[in-house]
C-alpha cells in the first residue's frame, strides 16, 4: 500500500503531573489555576509515539493538530522535533471550553480541509477533563470506523489492525482505513526529544498554519461552550483518623488486629 | 681478535633482507596510518597545543611504568621486563644498523656491553613473555581474557625471542669466538649443537628469525600491540588536557580543555569525541582492570567497562576506515540499548586504568546520542529529564517544595542584586526532595548558625545545577541549566557557593564553562570552621564510626582528608576503614543518573547492599557519608538488608552536629536528636 | 418524550450490578420529572435477562433484539440504540460509566446531536428548566464541576457507586421486543480473535490490601500477599491493589491498579501500605467502608482519609501482624 498519511490529534492541557498542592480552584470565575507548565497531554503524546513507529515501518507523514484558544507553538513543536511532519494549530477565542461535539466538529472540519488521510490517532481522553469523547465523534461525524482502547496499533494493507483492552483480557479488531483510532498508555511512552533537537527547532522560523473559525468556514451555532454552572473543590474526602500507637511493633499490629475483628 | 659480529655471516641475499624489511615497514606505516586516519575522522577539529610538561609526564608515565605498576605489583613487574627487554632489544638492532652503515664502533669493549644488553634484553623479554602467558593460562587471572588474540601475539613475540637466542646459539656455535661467554644464554644453547648442524641450519634459522620479527612489526597496528604507539599518545592527550582542572578560587577563563570544537556540532546536543578519547579506546589492551574495579559489574548487572570501549572502538572503525576494524583478531561486542545506562560515572575505572581511560566519559558520549536518537531512553528517565526541564528538579511537578525543609529554621534568604558577595548554601536537588536527605540541609544550616556564618538560600528560585542532565547526556538541557544557574548567580552577586552535593560542586567545579564564584563542599566548610576554632567540641563522643568516601569528593575530586579530618576532630571518635576506602572506594550506585533509570536497569545485588555489608564488617556503630545521594541509596540497602538495628548512617552534618549539640554521652548512647527520622 | 431510559449491561447473563445502581438513579430522577423511567436490555436471546431487569419496578423493559447485537459489537449496539432512541425519544439516557458505556455512550451522543456528560458522580434535576444537571470532577478530581446541556435526550454516562443499588420489588415491568433496522453494513470493525487474560477484578473483593511508592522492593509484595491469604480466612475475598508507581515499575499489571486510571472501588476495607495518598489514586478508594494506612510519613494524605493509622514501617508491622493472625486461628 502507498506510505499513511496519519492525523495526530493533540491536546494541550496543564501539566497533570503537577500536585494537588498545585491546583486552586477559582470559584468565583469558574476556572482551575494550574501552577504548572502546559504540556501535551499524556495519552495524545502516546498517540503520537504510535504515529511514530507506523511511520518508521511503513513511510508516509504525520500530521498534528492541535486546538485551543490560544494553542502555544512552543509546546507542540516538541511533536515536530519527535518525529512529526507538520503541524497545524486550530486557534480561535471562539475555540475556547467547547462542548466535546463542538471540538469534534472543529477538528473534522479541519480533517477535512487537509483532505488526504489514512488513519487518525488521539489519546484515549485527555489528562484534564477525562472525557474520553472527542476521538470517538471524529469517527462519527466523518463517517469512518473507530476504534478505542488500543494497546498496539499497525496498519497493513490498506487497514488498521488494533489490539484493544478488553474487561477479559484483550481483542484483536481489525478496520479498513481511513479509520480512527484512540489510544491508551501501553503504545509506549512518547521517545525522548533532546532539548537541543527541540531549541533548534524552535529557533528554526518555520510557518505554521493557523486555522481560525473563518479559515475552516464553521458555523457559529455549532460552536457551543460547555454551560458550567459551578466550579467547586472536591468533596471533603477527610476522616477522623485513630491513630495506632504502641511501644513496639508487636504491640500496634496487636491493636490493628482488634480492628480486623470488628471489621467482620 | 676484536669482539664484533659480521652481520651478514653467511647470508648472501642481504638485498632481500632489506627488501623483506622495506615491506614489513611499510605495512607497519600503512596500518599506523590506518589508525590515524579514524583517529582524525573521529574527531571534529581538535587542536591539542604542544605542553611541555605534559611530554615529560608522558615521558615519565612511559618509562617508569607506574600506572602499570599501580595496584598490581606482579603485572607492573612483568610488563616491566617485557617492556625494558623490548626497548633493550629494539635499541640494540637500530644500533646494529647504524653499526653496519654509518659507523662501524661496536667492536672491541663497546661489542660485549652491547651483547651482553641484548643478552639481558632477551632474557627479560622472554621471562616477561613466559610470566604473562602463565598468568593469562596458567593461573588464570579472572579480569584477563582469553581470546587468540591473546595467545598469538605472546606466543609470536615469545617466537621471536626464542628464535633469537637459538639463532644466536647456533652461530656460537659455528663462529666459537672467544667472547661468546659474555652471551651467557646463547653460549649455553650453543653447547647443545654440534658444528656442523650449527653450520647448515645457520641460514635458514636465520631467515626464520628475520621473518617472524619483521612480521611482528608489521603486525603491530592490526593487533593490540598498536598499544606500543597507542599509550604513548593516549598518555599525552590525558596529561595535556588535564590543566582544565580548577582550584575552588573563582575563574574568569574558559575552564575547558584548549578545543575548538565545531559550533554546529554543539548545538545538535552531540559531544563529540577529542583525540584523547580515540586514543585510550585504541590503546586500550583489554587488560580487565576496570571491570574489576567497575562496581556494576561487582553487582552483577550486564555492563563491561571492556566491552563497552571495545565495541566503541570497533564502531569507529566501521565508521571512519574504508576497510572496516583492521585489527583481525578482534571481534564484536554489539552493545545493547540499555547499558549504557547502568554506568554511575564513579570513576573507579579512571582509577585503575593503566592509559588513564575514562569509560565514563565514553558512556556519557553514548548515551548523548541515545538521548538525541530518543528511542533508547528509560520512561523513568525520560519522566525525570521532562520534570527537570520544567520544574528545576528530577523528583516532582512542582517548584514550591523546594525550601519546605527550612521551615521553622529561620535560614536568611538571599537578595536580589546584593552589592557584598553573599555566602549562597546550594541545597541541591536531592537534599531539598528527598525526606532522608533534608537533614543534611536542616543539620547544615544548624551549623552554619551556631559557627556564626552569614549565608543564605536560594529557597524556591534554586535552580539545578544540570549535572543529572549532563551525566545523562542530556547536553542540551545541561547548557540550559548552567546558563539559568550562571545568570541567577549573577543577579543574586553570589560569589561563594557551599554544596550538600558532590555532584554539584564537581559540576560547578569543573564542567562550568566559566565561573564568577568560589564553590566549595560543604565536608571543606567544616573542616575550615574546625580548624579556624569556629567550631569546637565540648564533649567527646564515644562512638566508632566508619566513613564512605562518595566518587565525586573523593575519586573525582581528590578530597579523601578533610572528612575524615573533621571526623577525627570530634573527640572520643573513633574512625575504622572499610575494606575499599580512599580512591578505592566502593560507588553506592546512585550516581550516572542511576536513581532515574527506572526499574529495567537493575542487576543481582545492589551497589549500595555490597557497601554495607562492607560497612557492617568493620563493627563500626555509624557509617557517614557525605553525599545526599550516598546517604539515601545506602539507607535504602540498609533496610533491605535488615540491618537497620545494627547499624546506622549520619551523614558527616549530622554527626558534626549532633557532637556540638549533646549535654551527656554515656558510653553507648545513641548520639542522634530524639526527632531524628531513622527509625528505633 | 415521556421516559428516562437506562442501558442495561449483563454479566455472565446476570444484571451487572452497575445496572442496579443506574435503575435506583433513573427511578428517582424519572419521579422528580413526572417521568415514566425504563430500561433497554441489548442482545441476542436475552429473555431471561430482560425478565430479570423487569423485578426492579421500571415501567417497561425494551428489549433490542437481533443476531448481530450478540455479544458486544460496538457499530451494532450503538446502530440499534440510535434506531430506539429516534423510535421512543426518551427524555434522559442514562448510561453507566463502563466499559460499554464508554465506548457507545459518546457516539450514539454524536448521532442524536446532543451533548453527552461523562463520568459524572450525582445528578439532579433543575426544576425551572427540567434540564439536568451535572456533576462530574475534573483535573483528576482537583474539581468538581456542574453543568447543564440543552436538547433532548439528556444524555450522561454514570460513575460506578453514583447512586446506591435497587432491591428488587414484587410487581413487573413490561417486557416489549423491538426489532431494529441493522444489517452487516453497520459492522466496520472485525473482530478476528478475542484473548483472555488473567484479570484481577477488584471491585470483587471484599478486602484490598494496596502497596505504593514506600514499598521498597517488589519481593516486599510478598508480605502484603501473606497477609490477604491469613486474611481471607475471615475475612472473604482479599485481593491485593497498588497505586500507579507500582504498575509503572512493572511490579504488578495494571489490573490491580486502584485510581482515576485504574479501578475504582469500595471494599469493606482498603488497607494502604506505603502509599501517599495522590488525588488520582484516593478518587479510586475513598469510598472504602474502612480505610486503614501502614505509612512512615505522618503527614501523608492517605492518614487524612483514613479511619486508622499507624506512622511506622511496614517492614516490622506486617510480620507482626501475620503472627497475630496465625497465632488466632
Amino acid at each position: 500500500m502507498k506510505e499513511p498519511n496519519i492525523i495526530v490529534c493533540a491536546k494541550q492541557i496543564p501539566d497533570p503531573e503537577a500536585p494537588f498542592s498545585n491546583v486552586t480552584v477559582d470559584v468565583e470565575n469558574k476556572e482551575v489555576l494550574v501552577d504548572a507548565p502546559d504540556v501535551i497531554s499524556p495519552y495524545d503524546e502516546n498517540a503520537l509515539e504510535a504515529a511514530i513507529r507506523i511511520k518508521e515501518e511503513m513511510g508516509g507523514k504525520i500530521t498534528v493538530l492541535s486546538m485551543g484558544r490560544k494553542v502555544s507553538d512552543t509546546v507542540l513543536r516538541k511533536s515536530l522535533a519527535a518525529g512529526a511532519d507538520s503541524l497545524i494549530l486550530l486557534e480561535d477565542p471562539e475555540f475556547d471550553r467547547l462542548q466535546s461535539q463542538s471540538v469534534g466538529y472543529v477538528l473534522s472540519r479541519a480533517i477535512e480541509k487537509i483532505g488526504e488521510y489514512d488513519l487518525i490517532l488521539t489519546g484515549r481522553q485527555a489528562g484534564d477533563w477525562d472525557s474520553g469523547q472527542v476521538g470517538l465523534i471524529l469517527g462519527e461525524l466523518l463517517g469512518i470506523p473507530s476504534i478505542s482502547l488500543a494497546r498496539s496499533v499497525k496498519v497493513k494493507d490498506g487497514s488498521v489492525l488494533v489490539e484493544k483492552t478488553v474487561p477479559v483480557g484483550y481483542e484483536v479488531v481489525e478496520a479498513d482505513l481511513p479509520a480512527v483510532v484512540t489510544v491508551s498508555n501501553e503504545v509506549g511512552e512518547l521517545r525522548y526529544v533532546a532539548r537541543t533537537k527541540l531549541l533548534g527547532l524552535l529557533r528554526r522560523p518555520m510557518v505554521i498554519p493557523k486555522w481560525g473559525r473563518k479559515e475552516l468556514s464553521l458555523e457559529a451555532e455549532k460552536l457551543k461552550t460547555v454551560g458550567l454552572i459551578e466550579l467547586s473543590p472536591p468533596a471533603d474526602m477527610r476522616r477522623e483518623c485513630v491513630f495506632i500507637e504502641g511501644p513496639t511493633a508487636e504491640d500496634m499490629a496487636g491493636k490493628l488486629f482488634s480492628v480486623f475483628k470488628e471489621l467482620r | 681478535m676484536t669482539p664484533e659480529r659480521e652481520i651478514f655471516w653467511m647470508i648472501s641475499e642481504a638485498w632481500l633482507f632489506y627488501a623483506v624489511a622495506a615491506l614489513a615497514l611499510c605495512v607497519f606505516v600503512v596500518g599506523v596510518a590506518a589508525h590515524l586516519s579514524v583517529w582524525l575522522k573521529s574527531v571534529p577539529k581538535s587542536k591539542v597545543p604542544f605542553s611541555g610538561q605534559a611530554l615529560k609526564r608522558t615521558i615519565l608515565d612511559v618509562f617508569l611504568g607506574l600506572r602499570v605498576l599501580k595496584g598490581e605489583v606482579a603485572a607492573g613487574i612483568m610488563h616491566a621486563l617485557i617492556f625494558w627487554g623490548f626497548v633493550i632489544l629494539t635499541v640494540g638492532t637500530t644500533l646494529l644498523l647504524v653499526h653496519e652503515h654509518l659507523v662501524a664502533y661496536l667492536v672491541g669493549k663497546s661489542h660485549i656491553v652491547f651483547e651482553l644488553s641484548m643478552e639481558i634484553g632477551g632474557l627479560a623479554l622472554l621471562a616477561g613473555i613466559i610470566w604473562a602467558l602463565v598468568r593469562r593460562y596458567v593461573q588464570r587471572v579472572s579480569r584477563l581474557e582469553r581470546v587468540a588474540e591473546d595467545a598469538v601475539v605472546p606466543l609470536w613475540l615469545l617466537l621471536v625471542v626464542g628464535s633469537g637466542f637459538v639463532l644466536e646459539g647456533v652461530r656460537l656455535a659455528s663462529q666459537q669466538p672467544p667472547w661468546d661467554h659474555w652471551s651467557f644464554a646463547g653460549s649455553w644453547a650453543a653447547s647443545l649443537v654440534s658444528i656442523s648442524t650449527a653450520q647448515s641450519t645457520y641460514p635458514y634459522l636465520w631467515w626464520g628469525h628475520a621473518l617472524l620479527s619483521l612480521g611482528f612489526i608489521a603486525v603491530i597496528p592490526f593487533t593490540k600491540l598498536f598499544h606500543l604507539l597507542g599509550a604513548p599518545a593516549a598518555y599525552y592527550f590525558h596529561h595535556s588536557a588535564e590543566g582544565f582542572r580548577q582550584t575552588s578560587a573563582p575563574s574568569q577563563e574558559l575552564g575547558e580543555a584548549p578545543l575548538d570544537l565545531d559550533e554546529a556540532a554543539l548545538s545538535l546536543g552531540e559531544t563529540p569525541l577529542v583525540l584523547g578519547d580515540v586514543a585510550f579506546y585504541d590503546a586500550c589492551m583489554r587488560c580487565g582492570r576496570c571491570v574489576q574495579a567497575c562496581p556494576s559489574t561487582g553487582a552483577g548487572e550486564p555492563f563491561s567497562t571492556r566491552d563497552f570501549i571495545q565495541a566503541a572502538l570497533h564502531a569507529l572503525w566501521q565508521e571512519h576506515s574504508s576497510v572496516g576494524d583492521i585489527r583481525f583478531l578482534t571481534k564484536d561486542h554489539p552493545i545493547d540499548t540499555l547499558v549504557p545506562w547502568y554506568c554511575t560515572t564513579c570513576a573507579a575505572c579512571l582509577e585503575v586504568c593503566p592509559v588513564y581511560g575514562a569509560t565514563f566519559e565514553a558512556v556519557s558520549k553514548k548515551r548523548a546520542m541515545l538521548i538525541l536518537e530518543g528511542t533508547g531512553v528509560p520512561d523513568l528517565m525520560n519522566q525525570s529529564l521532562e520534570r527537570l526541564f520544567n520544574y528545576e528538579n528530577p523528583w516532582i511537578a512542582s517548584k514550591r517544595e523546594r525550601s519546605a525543609w527550612a521551615e521553622g529554621l529561620d535560614i536568611p534568604a538571599l537578595t536580589r542584586g546584593e552589592k557584598e558577595g553573599q555566602l549562597c548554601y546550594f541545597v541541591g536537588c536531592t537534599t531539598s526532595f528527598d525526606a532522608r536527605a533534608q537533614e543534611i540541609a536542616k543539620s547544615f544550616s544548624r551549623i552554619l548558625k551556631h559557627a556564626g556564618v552569614s549565608f543564605g538560600i536560594l529557597g524556591q528560585k534554586e535552580p539545578c545545577c544540570g549535572d543529572i542532565a549532563r551525566v545523562v547526556g542530556e547536553v542540551g538541557l545541561f547548557q540550559e541549566e548552567m546558563e539559568n544557574c550562571l545568570s541567577l548567580f549573577d543577579d543574586y552577586g553570589i560569589e561563594e557557593v557551599v554544596t550538600s552535593s558532590p555532584h554539584c560542586f564537581h559540576t560547578f567545579l569543573n564542567e562550568y564553562s566559566e565561573r564568577r564564584f568560589g564553590v566549595r563542599h560543604y565536608a571543606l566548610v567544616l573542616r575550615e570552621l574546625i580548624a579556624d576554632g569556629r567550631i569546637t567540641f565540648k564533649k567527646p563522643v564515644n562512638l566508632t564510626v566508619t566513613y564512605h568516601d562518595p566518587c565525586y569528593l573523593g575519586r573525582h575530586n581528590r578530597i579523601f582528608e578533610e572528612p575524615r579530618k573533621v571526623i577525627r576532630a570530634i573527640p572520643g571518635v573513633q574512625l575504622i576503614e572499610m575494606r575499599h576506602y580512599g580512591p578505592d572506594s566502593l560507588c553506592c550506585g546512585g550516581g550516572g543518573g542511576r536513581v532515574w533509570q527506572g526499574p529495567e536497569v537493575r542487576g543481582e545485588a545492589r551497589m549500595g547492599e555490597i557497601r554495607i555489608k562492607e560497612a557492617h564488617e568493620t563493627g563500626a556503630e555509624i557509617l557517614v557519608t557525605a553525599c545526599p545521594l550516598c546517604l539515601t541509596m545506602l539507607e535504602d540497602a540498609l533496610k533491605t538488608l535488615g540491618l537497620d538495628r545494627e547499624l546506622k548512617i549520619m551523614d558527616l552534618n549530622e554527626l558534626v552536629f549532633a557532637a556540638l549539640k549533646q549535654e551527656a554521652n554515656p558510653v553507648g548512647q545513641s548520639v542522634l536528636p530524639a526527632d531524628h527520622p531513622v527509625h528505633p | 418524550m415521556n421516559e428516562v431510559l437506562l442501558l442495561v449491561e449483563s454479566k455472565g447473563g446476570l444484571l451487572d450490578n452497575k445496572t442496579l445502581e443506574l435503575i435506583r438513579g433513573g427511578s428517582d430522577l424519572a419521579k422528580d420529572m413526572g417521568l415514566d423511567a425504563s430500561a433497554v436490555v441489548v442482545g441476542h436471546e436475552t429473555s431471561s435477562l430482560a425478565e430479570s431487569a423487569a423485578s426492579y419496578g421500571l415501567t417497561k423493559i425494551y428489549r433490542l433484539e437481533h443476531p448481530l447485537l450478540e455479544g458486544f459489537q460496538p457499530d451494532a449496539w450503538v446502530g440499534a440504540l440510535e434506531w430506539l432512541c429516534k423510535q421512543i425519544t426518551p427524555r434522559l439516557l442514562i448510561i453507566s460509566h463502563s466499559f460499554v458505556g464508554k465506548e457507545v455512550a459518546p457516539r450514539l451522543a454524536s448521532r442524536l446531536n446532543v451533548e453527552l456528560t461523562a463520568d459524572c458522580i450525582s445528578l439532579r434535576v433543575d426544576p425551572e428548566d427540567g434540564l439536568l444537571v451535572r456533576s462530574k470532577p475534573i483535573y483528576g478530581g482537583n474539581a468538581i464541576a456542574i453543568l447543564k446541556v440543552e436538547g433532548i435526550p439528556q444524555i450522561v454516562t454514570v460513575r460506578k457507586n453514583a447512586f446506591e443499588p435497587m432491591e428488587p420489588v414484587a410487581a413487573k415491568s413490561e417486557v416489549v421486543e423491538m426489532v431494529p433496522s441493522l444489517d452487516e453494513s453497520v459492522l466496520r470493525v472485525k473482530s478476528l480473535k478475542t484473548v483472555e487474560e488473567e484479570v484481577v477484578e477488584l471491585d470483587k473483593a471484599n478486602v484490598v490490601i494496596a502497596g505504593g511508592r514506600g514499598i521498597v522492593e517488589k519481593e516486599d509484595f510478598e508480605l502484603l500477599i501473606a497477609l490477604g491469604k491469613a486474611m481471607s480466612k475471615a475475612h472473604g475475598n482479599v485481593m491485593i491493589g497498588c497505586s500507579r508507581p507500582v504498575v509503572d515499575k512493572c511490579w504488578m499489571s495494571s489490573d490491580h491498579q486502584v485510581g482515576l486510571t485504574g479501578s475504582m472501588i469500595a471494599p469493606d476495607a482498603y488497607i494502604a501500605v506505603g502509599i501517599s495518598g495522590a488525588i488520582q489514586h484516593l478518587v479510586g478508594m475513598i469510598r472504602s467502608k474502612k480505610i486503614i494506612t501502614i505509612n512512615t510519613d505522618p503527614g501523608c494524605n492517605m492518614f487524612k482519609v483514613s479511619d486508622y493509622g499507624i506512622v511506622a514501617d511496614y517492614k516490622d508491622i506486617l510480620p507482626a501482624l501475620l503472627k497475630k493472625l496465625e497465632e488466632r486461628s
